[in-house]
């Protein structure tokens, strides 16, 4: 069967995206529009369902009435706290990445089919790539929201310190998203990753099983590493006339 | 502290000959032999800096003084002859000039830390959450005491990232019991052991003001609760404050931390917080006020 994702969406999963976890200062409104406009798009595509695929523990599926358990990161802030952010039906942990793709569709307003899906962080390059092309298969039309970090050790005050690699690392994966060469995510070193603390790897690996070739078109909205932790922001579309089948 | 795993009073606390009952708020001055440490990076760099450094908290009311030789950030790797060289021959030159004064020796390394116990430290402050298993035995072999802390399981010298608790109070609690019954276990005598939270170790804001608000609940473990608040990030960024401004927000969380029931306070500012300290122990009523004439003449 054809794949049939309609387009996807690349979004980084810091916490600080949730704006209830950073205060009373906006922080990065740059970022944080960047998501939005994107899953507005993505959204924009009508999609039958919405994948969120982010790294995990381990591989599995959620709830989807699952949220991000805002006090496990912010014990005793007041609106969302002590496990009120868990909607019905969700069961707690879910992972950070999956937690904020969720989050990011709620502040969309988006009310539709959506399947929260975890993807394990040692999870090889083939098993990401082949539950890519699983969720791609499915047969609905599908909007694919990928949550996932580039390196954590870009600088001397980044959470991982400096690690000289970090800056090669991140430009390759760049570059692969801005050529929609996604079969290039797949090369991607998995110790080396690790290292990193890039906690996209798996994630990104997912979505080149689920768009393989001919490469998609791509538009990056964000690339920056404002804390030492490289974030990217990108859209991506089947070329015209090239989209599976509806 | 017949059970202190299940709570209990807080007790005696010795450390080096000295005891000091729960009432007693000691004060830690921070003196760093280091070049790069966080706040005022380099200043006690130089061995009669450092040494100006120690008369002047003595003479500001500092209880213990902690001389530590490896930044808490990640930096250049810093050898442990290196820490050695740094911490033990100021060691033995401060407690040259000061027999009584309590010596803490601010390290994760068992080895730093035998060198410093032989040098005169009377206790053992590892901010790294036991990482060096045998930090207790060097502590029951030299009859020294120790700083059981919570860095959420992060290796010595690394950053929070993301880090979630599902309650990090408990999670300290836990962690820091477990620390203290290995000590225990490996001779070192219980009244001289301290249990640590470690405000911004494994810890973003959010952690470190929850684990501030509900200090009680670590008091009533019954082991003295050390506290290291001094211009730590989390105050700088509950007050947008850069490093430079966080002494009232130090002192103010000190005052609560003091109040429900923190007994060592490791700091920049020795007489600063020694008066907000006294201040606390006058309205608690365990300290009269050093002077009361006001309305009475």
């Amino acid at each position: 069967m054809p794949a049939t994702i309609a387009a996807a969406a690349l979004c980084p999963s810091p916490p600080l995206l949730c704006p209830q976890l950073t205060g009373r200062r906006p922080v990065l409104p740059e970022l944080r529009a960047a998501c939005a406009e994107v899953v507005g798009r993505l959204l924009g595509q009508d999609p039958d369902v919405v994948v969120v695929v982010g790294p995990g523990a381990a591989t599995g599926t959620w709830d989807a009435g699952s949220r991000l358990d805002l006090s496990a990161l912010a014990p005793g802030i007041a609106e969302g706290g002590r496990g009120t952010a868990i909607a019905d039906g969700g069961r707690s942990g879910v992972p950070l990445a999956v937690g904020l793709g969720a989050m990011l569709l709620d502040q969309a307003g988006y009310r539709g089919p959506r399947h929260l899906q975890a993807v394990g962080r040692d999870e090889p390059a083939g098993a990401c790539a082949k539950l890519g092309a699983e969720l791609a298969g499915s047969g609905a039309r599908t909007a694919l929201l990928v949550m996932g970090d580039g390196s954590a050790r870009r600088t001397l005050k980044a959470p991982g310190y400096l690690d000289p690699r970090a800056a090669g690392f991140d430009s390759g994966v760049e570059r692969a998203i801005r050529a929609g060469d996604l079969a290039a995510l797949l090369e991607l070193d998995q110790a080396l990753a690790r290292d990193l603390m890039a906690t996209g790897r798996p994630a990104w690996q997912v979505l080149a099983g689920a768009m393989p070739a001919p490469a998609p078109a791509t538009e990056v909205l964000y690339c920056d590493d404002p804390f030492g932790v490289a974030y990217l922001v990108a859209y991506l579309r089947p070329r015209e006339g090239e989209e599976g089948t509806r | 502290m017949s059970d202190p795993g299940q709570g209990g009073p807080q007790g005696v606390l010795r450390l080096g000959r000295q005891a000091f009952g729960p009432d007693r708020l000691l004060v830690m001055a921070i003196v760093n032999r280091t070049p790069d440490s966080f706040y005022q990076p380099g200043v006690t760099w130089d061995p009669t800096a450092a040494m100006e450094r120690v008369h002047v908290v003595v003479g500001e009311g500092a209880d213990i003084v902690d001389i530590g030789g490896v930044p808490a950030r990640p930096g250049d790797e810093v050898e442990v002859s290196e820490e050695i060289r740094r911490i033990v021959p100021f060691v033995a030159a401060v407690r040259d000039a000061y027999p009584d004064l309590i010596i803490s020796a601010d390290t994760w390394r068992h080895e730093v830390a035998r060198e410093a116990c032989a040098a005169g430290a009377d206790l053992i402050n590892d901010t790294w959450g036991g990482w060096d298993t045998r930090l207790g035995e060097v502590a029951a072999e030299f009859g020294a005491g120790l700083v059981c802390s919570h860095a959420g399981g992060l290796p010595p010298r690394t950053r929070p990232f993301r880090v979630a608790y599902a309650d990090v109070v408990d999670d300290v609690r836990r962690t820091t019991l477990a620390l203290a019954g290995r000590a225990v276990a490996a001779g070192v005598e219980p009244t001289r052991i301290l249990i640590d939270p470690a405000h911004d170790f494994g810890k973003n804001t959010w952690h470190s003001l929850e684990v501030t608000r509900r200090l009680a609940e670590l008091a009533a473990t019954g082991w003295p609760v050390l506290v290291s608040l001094s211009n730590k990030d989390f105050v700088g960024e509950t007050l947008d404050a850069p490093l430079d401004e966080r002494v009232a927000g130090t002192l103010a969380t000190t005052a609560v931390s003091a109040w429900l029931g923190a007994r060592v306070f490791r700091v920049h500012q020795v007489r600063e917080t020694r008066h907000a300290l006294s201040m606390v122990s006058a309205i608690r009523g365990d300290t009269p006020p050093a002077l009361a004439v006001r309305g009475l003449a």
